[in-house]
């Protein structure tokens, strides 16, 4: 079945970050920014549906991202997402954020 | 918080959206799919195998999809919703059951919003005036003379006077009508801090004669006598034969010193008039503290100025003459005594609505068992404890508010009911209603109903083993400590209703006691009609003497009447003629001041026709006239009184004011002419007779006011030829309606009576909920132990026996509820102990009589359950298990 770093092994909450940041590239539809975020992490980070569905939906009742439906490239419906001003904010917030939570854990890491 | 409500309404809009969004989640999930497996295909696998995997790889689109949907919705405003619509299919259901529970329910909490609404409008409600809190009433009555004394040494507080209303004559625009108006000192009005609506208030200095003859009146008057005329303040108004102008009109709902004054008219405080300024009336006292000034300072204050006031005496007067005067905030005195009789009122109700609570909790107690199964099923699918408990205490909380919303309609009518109790003159008394504090109060009320007899219930069925309750979906088993709650609860709810009702049923037999009393005279086939000229027609004594005469020998005349007499009162109508006297043999000092005693002038036929015995020496004849020798009769009592074991025919009782003594030509039976349950009032010391054409008041004039009274049948063409008898007399004097006398005794006892018939619905209310709990906890018991009783019945015990069982049982929790209740009841009845005639607070038949009562309801209650239960069939019970 192959390996599955799901996302349960992400830290909670930066599947939002995630997402913000791969749309910041561009609309996608939602298959797009998995596959995006697979390809990006050489197959480490795998979203599964489950979790990515519902993940958008509160990306969009947060106003930090838009969607519509659009024609895809198999020239089927799709819905694609957009990043909107106020996502690309939290995103930077949020970004920041992370790496100071990091640099933080890398430091206990490295104590001697 | 702009992002928290901006984020709200955007969830609303999904919400509104949501099937659309459900199908556009479905579509985009299909889409996923449908790309995974093209991938799938790209990198060799079959069709088939792509599509498998595929799918298998979709995760849980479920969770998806539930996950989804949560952010569309407000779930927990949602699974409120759901409860509450669940409750609603679960009370349409047992209508019985919510029926009881929300009438319950709404009795309990309408009598307490209308309580509610009357202590807060009459006893925590400043009053109306400014800086109410500053306002102080002196205890003790006072000659007007201390009314300037008062003012002009007083230096803590403004002093005003406020004379008892009284009736008077009012002519305005043709015929005369009676009206109550109050005398007040000039400074009242800026005492109490209101001012007129129209016009202007009295100034400083309008109570000396030759400027007192203003008047203002009232807002009800103005619009009712005057029709509302705006042209009003100005015009003149005769009040008792004197004209006065009106200076002005009192806003609505002004209500001092009673709802029922309907003028104010300037107190004249006039030196040189002895017998008014000491002699005279004696009034109430208010008054303002001035700013800095403290109540104590006050307090003190009055002790010395009574004291010096006293020294100024014309005559001798008491040593101990007020010498508790003390100053109380003036509400408390409005209200005084009925603050006792509105907290009894409030205990009661709050009583009836504990019962109500009680009996909802046992009820829902054994709906909470019966309904384990599904609930059991609720578990199952997932459910935790603190999910189910919500939900219950949700249908707890909903019926609840159900009942409180019913209970606001029920308070309303209990309102009228309660003020109906109360004295009508009590200032304030028509505001209270039911205003949004009440409604506000009400809905906390029922809220903290709904969760104190929800609480139990919901523990009780969230507490529950899953496969035994699936299993066998039956109830076995009687223990527990729940049901043991219920029994207690039950308990409880006896002892509370045998307390009520031994309350109704002390007052039913002080009201039995009270009518079997002996009033002293026989009031059947007596028709009364009252007269009241001004006091100046009489100046002459001569023309009110042919007056009454002429009234009598033509009442006489008329058919089917057995005979007339006039009285300046008759008992208990209200009127307390007193006048102070000298008696022979008993000199007045410091120590022993004139006594009162009550007076009466009537004409000779008066004692035949009311059948009041004479008990020694002779009655009035007509020979005793204006010029003969004055005589009086005086009451057994006040014989014993003055002359205990001397014949008090032959001594002389003379007026205080008068020189010339009467004599006392025969002794008459006590008649209780003030009050039903105590004659007359403790500071009056006897009660003696004059005739009419002798008689005379405190200032020496023959009383105006009188009372004809026929002896006849009662009709209407009686009644009404009567009153026309009495206006064609003189159309100039007010005539009152015919009453018979036997009404105006009952009427002396209505309030008594209200008060009863309010106690006995509260008893029976009371008792009827008992009465449904011990239904209700009897029939769950017998659902509880079906499996037992069939069993009993297998290995042979007859119907009798499982009947006597389970009423053995029933009596058991009776018995304790009226042990307790007994106990409960010898604690708290002496506080109706004010109420009482003749009946001890603890009268052992009274307590008896209702102990066998309930009892009684207790063994009707259970009858019918019992007899279920003796109709039980062993085969089918005992196959359910």
């Amino acid at each position: 079945m192959g390996s599955h770093n799901s996302t349960q092994d992400i830290l909670p909450g930066t599947l939002d970050l995630l997402i913000l940041r791969t749309l910041a590239l561009g609309p996608r539809h939602g298959y797009g920014i998995a596959e995006r975020l697979r390809q990006v992490s050489d197959d480490v980070l795998q979203v599964g549906e489950s979790s990515l569905y519902p993940a958008l939906q509160r990306l969009l009742l947060n106003g930090w991202v838009k969607a519509e439906w659009g024609a895809s490239e198999n020239n089927r419906r799709a819905r694609y997402y957009t990043l909107t001003a106020a996502g690309r904010k939290q995103l930077a917030a949020e970004r920041e954020q992370l790496t100071r939570m990091i640099e933080a854990i890398q430091k206990v890491l490295r104590m001697a | 918080m702009g992002f928290g409500l901006v984020r709200i309404l955007r969830r609303a809009a999904f919400r509104l959206r949501r099937a659309q969004l459900s199908r556009d989640l479905s579509e985009e999930l299909d889409f996923h799919r449908l790309l995974k497996e093209q991938q799938h295909l790209r990198n060799g696998l079959s069709a088939q195998a792509a599509g498998n995997l595929s799918k298998q790889q979709m995760g849980n689109m479920t969770l998806a999809r539930e996950d989804s949907r949560e952010l569309w919705s407000f779930v927990k405003l949602e699974r409120l919703f759901q409860d509450l619509r669940y409750a609603t299919r679960i009370f349409v259901r047992a209508p019985l059951f919510t029926a009881i529970a929300a009438l319950s329910l709404a009795l309990g909490i309408g009598g307490n919003a209308a309580m509610f609404s009357l202590v807060n409008t009459l006893l925590v409600r400043p009053l109306p005036y400014f800086q109410p809190q500053r306002l102080i009433r002196v205890t003790g009555i006072y000659p007007r003379a201390a009314v300037q004394f008062f003012q002009q040494r007083s230096r803590g507080m403004d002093v005003a006077a406020v004379s008892t209303p009284s009736e008077l004559n009012l002519t305005a625009r043709g015929e005369a009508i009676r009206v109550s108006g109050s005398a007040v000192s000039a400074s009242l009005l800026s005492v109490l801090g209101v001012s007129v609506a129209r016009g202007r208030n009295f100034e400083a200095g309008e109570d000396s004669p030759g400027r007192d003859g203003i008047v203002i009146l009232s807002d009800s008057l103005w619009r009712h006598a005057f029709g509302a005329d705006p042209t009003i303040v100005g015009s003149s108004i005769t009040l008792n034969g004197v004209h006065r102008q009106v200076i002005g009109v009192m806003p609505p709902d002004f209500s001092f010193p009673s709802a029922n004054v309907q003028l104010w008219f300037p107190m004249r405080l006039d030196s040189s008039n002895f017998l008014e300024y000491w002699a005279g009336e004696f009034v109430p006292l208010i008054g303002r503290l001035r700013p800095g000034a403290a109540i104590l300072q006050a307090q003190s204050e009055i002790r010395t100025l009574v004291s010096q006031f006293r020294r100024t005496f014309p005559y001798p007067m008491a040593r101990d003459w007020n010498s508790d005067a003390a100053a109380i905030p003036l509400q408390q005195d409005l209200v005084g005594d009925v603050r006792r009789k509105l907290i009894l009122l409030l205990s009661s109700v709050s009583m009836v609505l504990l019962i109500a609570c009680v009996n909802i909790a046992s009820l829902l107690l054994s709906r909470a068992t019966a309904r384990r199964k599904e609930i059991a099923l609720r578990a199952a699918l997932g459910a935790g404890r603190a999910r189910i408990i919500r939900q219950l205490l949700t249908e707890s909380v909903f019926l609840a508010l159900i009942g409180g919303s019913a209970g606001v309609l029920v308070g309303t009518g209990a309102l009228s009911i309660f003020k109906s109790v109360l004295p009508s003159s009590l200032p304030g008394l028509a505001r209270a209603a039911i205003d949004w504090n009440v409604v506000a109060a009400v809905a906390a009320l029922a809220l903290f109903a709904g969760l104190a007899f929800g609480i139990a219930p919901a523990l009780s069925a969230s507490q529950i083993d899953l496969t035994d309750a699936l299993k066998t979906g039956s109830q076995r088993g009687t223990g527990g400590v729940w049901t043991r709650l219920r029994s207690w609860l039950i308990a409880a709810q006896v002892a509370l209703t045998l307390v009520l009702v031994v309350g109704a049923g002390l007052l039913i037999k002080s009201l039995y006691r009270l009518s079997e009393a002996d009033p002293g005279f026989e009031p059947r086939g007596i028709l009364t009609v009252r007269m009241s000229p001004n006091q100046s027609l009489c100046i002459e004594r001569p023309a009110c003497i042919a007056l009454y005469a002429r009234l009598a020998k033509q009442a006489e005349e008329l058919p089917g009447v057995a005979g007339a007499s006039v009285a300046n009162t008759v008992p208990l109508d209200g009127n307390l003629p007193t006048l102070a006297v000298d008696v022979e043999g008993h000199p007045k000092s410091a120590d022993y001041p004139a006594p009162m005693l009550w007076a009466g002038a009537v004409s000779p036929e008066f004692f035949r026709m009311l059948h009041i015995p004479l008990l020694a020496g002779r009655e009035f004849a007509r020979s005793d006239g204006a010029k003969s020798e004055p005589v009086l009769l005086i009451s057994a009592s006040t014989a014993r009184r003055f002359w205990p074991v001397e014949n008090p025919v032959g001594k002389h009782i003379k007026p205080a004011g008068s020189r010339q003594w009467r004599t006392v030509v025969g002794v008459v039976g006590d008649v209780r002419q003030y009050t039903l349950s105590q004659g007359l009032p403790t500071w009056v010391a006897g009660a003696i007779y004059m005739p009419y054409a002798q008689s005379t008041l405190g200032d020496g004039q023959i009383p105006a006011s009188m009372t004809l009274l026929v002896r006849a049948a009662d009709s209407a063409r009686l009644r009404s030829e009567l009153r026309r008898l009495a206006e064609d007399q003189n159309p100039d004097i007010p005539v009152g309606g015919v009453q018979p006398l036997e009404e105006i005794v009952s009427g002396s006892i209505s309030a008594f009576r209200s008060t009863i018939q309010l106690f006995i619905s509260f008893a029976g209310v009371a008792l009827l909920l008992a009465a449904m709990g011990i239904y209700g906890l009897v029939s769950y018991w017998v659902s509880q132990r079906t499996y037992e009783i069939g069993l009993r019945m297998a290995i042979g015990a007859t119907r009798r026996c499982i009947l006597r069982m389970v009423l053995a049982q029933s009596f058991r929790i009776t018995l304790c509820g009226i042990a307790g209740g007994i106990v409960a009841a010898l604690a708290l009845t002496r506080f109706l102990a004010s109420l009482l005639y003749e009946v001890g607070a603890t009268d052992p038949w009274t307590l008896l009589t209702v102990a066998v009562l309930i009892l009684a309801v207790a063994f009707t209650a259970s009858c019918v359950p019992a007899w279920r239960a003796a109709q039980t069939d062993p085969t089918k019970s005992l196959r359910i298990e």
